[in-house]
């Protein structure tokens, strides 16, 4: 679908008002949006979330710190308080149920938000047991609701043992449990020496890797049905 | 174990060998075989942690505890206590009151758990003497101690609400002054300011925000002729200028560093620089070599006002 040009100045508004922290303007912008009815799944992906990256980015590079970042986050939920309720979910057409948390220690859930937002407006099933969630929670939440994937998030080096912790115990438990990881500190080769079955370096890649281990799942199940 | 050695090198000195500093914490209570939580409010079993590891490690010097609550536990806040780490602060109270709507006082040696601390002191002390080792004493920084009591706004109110956190922060310095006061009471050679958070702002906020709040610590420090340091975390290479300014003998940083970068700084201001061991590279995460972590370590900060230490 093409972008009119109203669309793409509030869009730009929505994006740049996250970057330079202003939450009226991004307020301002979001409430336009869903006066003239459009997508308001679109005004949060391409409008806010690439506004965020662009803070993670500025962040990275030493220009922004953890006053600029809280105060940009400020402004990204401001619009998706507002944005939220009149998101219309799209159909991936695969669907799955997700558990999702950040570890133990670790009280950085932007990232985990987004990504929480992505599975939600993609028909997933969620349950997101928020940040700084002991190894129990982890392990009583998978077995209570059974899900086909489990999302941990870590952002500070410190935390990130935690993970490793989580991993271990849950797959110790359940050896045929689908993990998806994320956060600043990990790479793909400490996602994959501590099992995981995945490693997603953003919230867009985490959705993709999400929907590419469950057709997997789904295939490997399939499969066996079929055996 | 050379105390001397080490005072030397965090006034920048030249020294014969890079002294060496374990910042074992509650790595002391393993070394004896107890729980922290039960480590750290009991001061013969402090005292003990503290001397066993100094021997252990032939350490230089060492800290009676590296635990950044005892400033908030002291005032009241609600602390959690953890077997295998340090306690962590739960509330906040100037979250949303101001200093005498919550009732605030600066704490004195009677409050929470600083009469542990004087007694632990008191029996390390001689000890640590005995083996030639300095005993250090950490004092939670200004901007670190406004988190615990103002929680995570601290950071937005140090850019839209100044006003406010000038006046969190002036409280916060009393703290620390006292603290460090304590701590010379206690006869610790070496008294740091630790504010690991403050790393995590753009270098004017830091002169805005800690460089004042931390002169009076450092003038008693000072005054009562001790060595003074300070302690960093984080990625602080957009602050470390400032902090080689801001009238400390010495500083520590953190593992994130460049230690060259660091060591020229430090050369620069003629301040002496300790770290930077990686530990959660090496010994927690198994990533790089702890000996030729070490080894880079020796190498890079050599043996003028270098302290070989965790970063």
């Amino acid at each position: 679908m093409r972008t009119s040009l109203k669309e793409q100045e509030l869009l730009v508004k929505l994006r740049e008002g996250v970057i330079n922290y202003d939450d009226e303007e991004v307020e301002k912008a979001a409430k336009e949006w869903i006066e003239l009815g459009l997508d308001a799944a679109k005004a949060i992906f391409e409008g806010l979330v690439p506004g965020m990256e662009e803070v993670g980015r500025l962040y990275e590079e030493e220009i922004y710190f953890i006053p600029e970042m809280l105060l940009c986050a400020d402004a990204l939920y401001r619009g998706l308080e507002l944005l939220r309720p009149h998101v219309r979910k799209r159909d991936l057409g695969i669907r799955g149920r997700v558990l999702i948390g950040v570890v133990e220690g670790d009280i950085h859930d932007i990232g985990k938000n987004i990504v929480k937002m992505m599975f939600e407006v993609s028909c997933f099933e969620v349950y997101d047991l928020g940040r700084n969630v002991p190894l129990e929670d982890f392990i009583e939440a998978y077995r209570k609701y059974k899900p086909d994937l489990v999302c941990l998030s870590t952002m500070m080096t410190s935390t990130l043992l935690e993970m490793k912790k989580v991993i271990a115990t849950l797959k110790e438990e359940n050896p045929h449990i689908k993990i998806l990881v994320g956060g600043a500190p990990l790479t793909d080769q400490i996602a994959s020496r501590w099992g995981a079955s995945g490693y997603a370096p953003n919230a867009n890649r985490a959705l993709k890797a999400a929907v590419d281990l469950l057709v997997a799942l789904k295939r490997c199940s399939f499969v066996q049905n079929a055996g | 174990m050379a105390k001397q050695m080490l005072i030397d090198a965090i006034k920048g000195k030249r020294t014969p060998r890079a002294p060496w500093v374990p910042y074992a914490g509650v790595h002391c209570a393993f070394v004896i075989g107890e729980p922290a939580d039960k480590f750290l409010r009991d001061p013969q079993l402090l005292a003990k942690g503290v001397v066993e590891t100094a021997k252990l490690y032939k350490a230089d010097g060492i800290p009676l505890v590296f635990d950044l609550s005892v400033e908030a536990e002291s005032m009241g806040l609600e602390i959690k206590y953890w077997k295998d780490n340090v306690p962590s602060v739960q509330s906040h109270p100037l979250f949303d009151k101001t200093v005498e709507e919550a009732g605030l006082k600066v704490p004195g040696p009677n409050d929470g758990r600083w009469p542990v601390l004087f007694e632990a002191a008191k029996i390390a002390k001689p000890q640590l003497d005995e083996l030639d080792c300095a005993l250090m004493g950490l004092a939670c920084g200004p901007l670190t101690l406004a988190s615990h009591l103002a929680g995570v706004r601290i950071f937005t109110d140090v850019v839209k609400n100044k006003e406010k956190a000038h006046e969190v922060l002036s409280f916060c310095a009393k703290v620390v002054k006292k603290s460090v006061e304590m701590y010379c009471d206690m006869d610790c050679d070496i008294i740091a300011i630790v504010d690991p958070v403050a790393s995590q702002i753009r270098k004017e906020t830091f002169k805005e925000f800690v460089h004042p709040y931390c002169q009076d610590a450092i003038n008693v420090i000072h005054e009562r002729g001790k060595t003074s340091t300070f302690f960093i975390c984080g990625d602080a290479t957009k602050v470390l200028e400032a902090v080689c300014e801001i009238g400390t003998h010495g500083f520590a940083i953190d593992e994130q560093l460049n230690l060259t970068f660091v060591r020229d700084l430090a050369l620069k201001y003629g301040k002496g620089f300790g770290g930077n061991l990686k530990l959660t590279l090496a010994l927690s995460l198994g990533i790089i070599s702890p000996r030729e972590d070490a080894i880079v370590s020796l190498a890079a900060g050599s043996t003028i006002g270098y302290v070989f230490a965790p970063g």
